[in-house]
């Protein structure tokens, strides 16, 4: 009874079950690094660069332990272990994927955020229409956490000025 | 928890086939108590069924001692032994030497501990008594710089040869990523005066992991072994109290070993949840028996193949590692992972058994049940086989005991002990099997043994299968508290592993210690390789499924004539194989 | 095809590897059918086997067993991710890494495993020939098979370097037939339920079940009708039982939140 199977010859998908390696889909991915706090073996970086207003989502097939914890904890599900499995390579610059995202550029001191544009869309889709002024939400959120800052104490102490508290 | 659970299940159950387990007994500990009452000032209770009992250094090996030596209990063994550096809680360090009894006697495991103040760390050795401490105080000495006086064998264990002396990675002020250099030496026992070494190249591989044995010989019967291994230490213990979180330790902890990475992380897990108390559903708790019986049958099919190519019966490795990859396949289905990795996490399982999983199961035990047994019929009755196992390798009830070696090897040797049965863990409570124990000791009985118990595997995961209950797969909790400690406790398929874990602050452990099966069973191999000759070592090493080791590199040195020579892994199974063309 | 063999290198792996090697040899894969043997010398060997994260203690004897290969091919085939890379070892103290490596670094691609023994015998003036890195932890036997295919040019590589920015590609979020905030709830429910595997399929067959009943001017008593049709159609228990929990967690959060009221997921 023969049993060898036929493959390379032949094709040959692993298991829909399989963990084989991850891939990040640039069209989700919001870049907010949850996947980088999880890896075990450190094979997702995130590279801020505070210059050009970039973040680097970096994911290295030839660190990755193929635990699927980052796949468990992504809010988009940008990031999946496909069943593909045939990785195998000369350089290992083919193991290597990377997604550029663009931080905040905050509106009013023109400084980057330490978070991406596309973090600010995601987190605005999930807050309950019901609860929040959207157009004071809408103002804000394009600001950096200084100026926001700012802005809470500057309209506290107006608002304080107008009702006499301070004067 | 547990003595609830067994009466209820088991008060009216149908089928009576298996062993009663064992519940929690504190009688061992209050006899401790009552005989050493003067010598002990504090008792505390760390989990369900383990305590802590706190001597001062004097006094530390007479508790031991006692305990293994002379108290009579039942099976009692050296489970682990962990020092911890506890200078920024409380200013000192701390051993402790974990022991428990067996043999269905109670569920209860008790660590008798000692502090040491920092600027004098010495304490007793254990092992110039019993031998089974031996490694456990190497290892501290090396990893904590804590001095054992009268150790019978005080040279480097676990780090690299070319580490400095006095840096010491396991205390606090170490950081994890550092690695200094220095200078590589090692000292091997000294061989005669006309005897030459030649080291003979580089090592070869082929069945498991590097390791060094020297073995001195008088014609062809062996006197002496050495060995060095620990070429696959990696830190792990280090890195999971440096880098990762409690969640992030599983996944290195089932990469100590590839073959058992699921017992490894199910300890490690249980050790987290008894030190935290956390309620692990029913449903995860028979996820996790599925995964740890799966991990067995292929365990210890790969093993009854490698026995076969031992002893040259080619056909049954072929066909053992055929039957094996069916395993291999389901658990690929299972877990996503052909190690089974992966499966395990803090409170629960990451993936469900959905009902076509169920019966992906239920078609591999009807395999191995027909194609296994007929596997192991064909190769009983295979003269080469039976001739060849029989009889070599002996190690005799009394030195098992002494090295408290575990799992097949000592029951192979008539030590009625088994960790599912003996300290029930995961739902190996519910569930009804039997231990196979074999008396005679050699490696024949081991392989029996392993046989038997691939059978009971199929009978735990048919009846996990039909009475897996619903419900939650992993377990709600908040936040693990800071500085309590537990062990968790496994029997993998090499024996019993043991992890001790003490929870940290900012979601770290703060001193986690793996103890595998494989590292109370190497020592004994010495032992059992005295008065064979040199063709059986290769069946010896094999026999005890080492995790760590592999008999390349194995340099013979022939005491007589004072010739030596060394053999390379295949040449050394070649002549085991012709041994067998003799027979 | 040139036949190859092989000698295997272990350099303090988990052992994962490299029964995988050996499950090369065994009745399902045979690769001895492409001409690879693994033999008992590395002076007989065109090209190393090598797992293992390379730790110190093993770092001499690996180089030497490499420097003992004939300097032509001398090809290195790294299997497993711990020798692409380190894999989740990559900083301990006992694994060597290169100093200019560094030990916390964050280079791509991510440096450790066995170039780092390359690189160290190439500085020594030695040849060293093609590396084949083959990731996994560990790799399917067919994933060793397609790397060693690769270097006997029987296949051709698959993955390359991909590098993406927000301009080149169109940013989505995803929308659903419930909030985005209940459909986050209920997968954190599902994760503990059945596990992040299967949870999202199972999810989104509940929502074309919410679909269809808010279409109704009862949906409480559609969906209860719906769910109940699901289950008894479908033969796993578990699903229904699965999807039962659901329908009750979701009219508990949709309540919540229409009601105005916090909501937690852990009761």
């Amino acid at each position: 009874m023969a049993v060898t199977l036929k493959y390379p010859y032949v094709k040959l998908e692993a298991p829909p079950e399989y963990r084989g390696i991850p891939q990040i889909d640039p069209t989700l991915c919001i870049g907010c690094a949850g996947c980088v706090n999880v890896c075990p073996a450190d094979a997702l970086l995130r590279i801020d660069d505070y210059e050009n207003g970039k973040r680097e989502i970096v994911l290295d097939v030839g660190r990755c332990i193929r635990c699927a914890r980052c796949e468990e904890v992504c809010p988009t599900g940008a990031i999946k272990l496909t069943n593909f499995f045939e990785a195998a390579s000369l350089d290992r610059r083919d193991h290597v994927e990377v997604v550029r995202l663009k931080l905040v550029k905050c509106h009013s001191c023109g400084r980057y955020a330490d978070y991406t544009e596309r973090q600010v869309l995601k987190a605005l889709q999930i807050v309950p229409e019901e609860v929040i002024e959207r157009e004071a939400l809408d103002e804000k959120v394009w600001l950096c956490r200084d100026c926001r800052r700012k802005g809470t104490v500057n309209s506290t102490i107006e608002a304080s000025k107008e009702k006499g508290v301070i004067r | 928890m547990v003595e609830a659970h067994t009466a209820d299940l088991h008060g009216e159950t149908k089928r009576k086939h298996g062993d009663e387990k064992a519940v929690v007994n504190r009688e061992y500990l209050d006899r401790l108590i009552e005989r050493f009452k003067d010598l002990i000032s504090e008792v505390k209770q760390v989990a369900y069924n383990q305590w802590v009992v706190v001597t001062d250094r004097e006094n530390l090996p007479k508790l031991v001692l006692w305990w293994l030596e002379e108290s009579g209990f039942p099976e009692t063994q050296l489970s682990t032994m962990v020092a911890t550096d506890e200078r920024p809680i409380n200013g000192k360090f701390s051993v402790t030497y974990w022991l428990s009894v067996n043999a269905k006697a109670g569920d209860i495991y008790v660590g008798i501990r000692s502090y040491l103040p920092p600027n004098d760390l010495w304490i007793h050795s254990v092992a110039e008594k019993h031998g089974g401490a031996n490694w456990y105080e190497r290892e501290i000495m090396d990893l904590l710089g804590i001095d054992v006086k009268n150790h019978p064998d005080p040279r480097k264990l676990v780090l690299p040869d070319d580490w400095p002396s006095c840096v010491y990675p396991l205390r606090k002020d170490f950081t994890y990523y550092d690695s200094p250099p220095g200078e590589k030496f090692y000292p091997y026992r000294k061989t005669g005066e006309k005897e030459v070494v030649v080291p003979y190249g580089p090592y070869h591989v082929a069945l498991e992991e590097a390791a060094h044995f020297r073995l001195y010989v008088k014609g062809e019967t062996i006197v002496d072994c050495d060995y060095r291994g620990f070429y696959a230490h990696r830190g792990i213990e280090k890195i999971s109290e440096g880098r990762l979180t409690y969640e992030q330790v599983c996944y290195i902890a089932e990469r100590i070993c590839g073959i058992c990475g699921t017992t490894h992380s199910t300890a490690y897990c249980e050790a987290v949840e008894n030190a935290a108390g956390i309620e692990v559903p029913e449903r995860a708790e028979y996820i996790r028996t599925i995964m740890l019986e799966i991990e067995r049958l292929h365990s210890h099919l790969l093993n009854f193949g490698i026995a076969c190519h031992l002893v040259g019966y080619d056909y049954g490795f072929m066909q053992a590692w055929r039957i094996r990859e069916h395993v291999m396949w389901l658990a690929e289905r299972l877990s996503g992972n052909r190690k089974t990795y992966g499966m395990l996490t803090i409170g629960g399982v990451r993936r469900d058994l959905l009902e076509y999983r169920k019966q992906l199961v239920q078609e591999v035990i009807h395999k191995i049940n027909t194609e296994f047994r007929e596997l192991v019929d064909k190769a009983l009755s295979t003269r080469t086989f039976e001739k060849r196992l029989e009889g070599v390798g002996v190690l005799p009830y009394k030195v098992a005991k002494a090295w408290d070696v575990d799992g097949p090897l000592g029951r192979g040797s008539g030590r009625d002990f088994d960790v599912r049965r003996d300290h029930p863990y995961a739902a190996y409570k519910y569930l009804d099997f039997k231990v196979p124990v074999q008396k005679e000791g050699d490696v024949l009985a081991r392989a029996l043994v392993r046989i038997d118990e691939v059978f009971e595997s199929t009978w735990i995961l048919e009846q996990a299968i039909d009475e897996i209950p619903n419900g939650d797969i992993i377990a709600e909790y908040r936040e693990i508290p800071p500085y309590l400690e537990g062990i968790g406790m496994t029997e993998a398929p090499r024996g019993e592993n043991i992890h001790y874990v003490m929870t940290g602050e900012n979601n770290r452990v703060y001193r986690y210690r793996a103890r595998a099966a494989t590292y109370n069973n190497l020592p004994a191999v010495p032992d059992m390789m005295r008065g064979n000759t040199i063709a059986d070592a290769p069946l010896i090493v094999a026999s005890i499924d080492p995790c760590y080791s592999c008999t390349e590199r194995v340099q013979i040195v022939d005491v007589r004539s004072g010739k030596a020579k060394v053999l390379t892994e295949e040449e050394f199974n070649r002549l085991s194989i012709k041994a067998s063309r003799r027979v | 095809m040139r036949p190859i063999w092989v000698f295997h290198l272990n350099t303090g792996s988990c052992n994962g590897c490299d029964i995988e090697i050996i499950d090369l040899l065994t009745p399902y894969y045979d690769v001895e059918r492409f001409g690879i043997k693994l033999v008992g010398s590395p002076r007989h060997a065109h090209a190393m086997l090598v797992s293992g994260p390379l730790t110190r203690q093993a770092y001499y004897g690996a180089k030497e067993a490499i420097k003992a290969m004939s300097p032509e091919p001398r090809i290195i085939i790294g299997v497993g991710t711990c020798t692409c890379s380190g894999g989740i070892f990559y900083n301990g103290y006992p694994i060597y890494r290169r100093p200019e490596s560094g030990r916390v670094g964050s280079e791509y691609p991510r440096a450790g495993g066995i170039y780092e023994l390359v690189k160290d015998i190439r500085d020594e003036g030695e040849n060293v020939g093609e590396v084949v890195y083959i990731p996994g932890c560990p790799p399917r036997p067919e994933e060793i098979i397609y790397g060693i295919a690769q270097l006997v040019g029987l296949v051709e590589k698959r993955l390359s370097y991909a590098e993406y920015t927000d301009g080149m590609v169109k940013f989505r979020l995803p929308e659903g037939p419930v909030p985005e905030r209940i459909r986050l709830t209920l997968m954190e429910r599902l994760r503990h339920l059945v596990g992040y595997l299967d949870r999202e399929e199972i999810l989104n067959e509940f929502f074309r079940l919410i679909e269809k009943a808010e279409k109704s001017d009862k949906p409480k008593e559609a969906l209860r009708k719906l769910v109940f049709e699901y289950c008894q159609s479908c033969k796993d228990l578990r699903l229904a039982y699965v999807m039962k929990v659901l329908e009750d967690e979701y009219w508990r959060v949709k309540d919540a939140i229409s009601a105005g009221q916090e909501f937690v997921y852990w009761i």
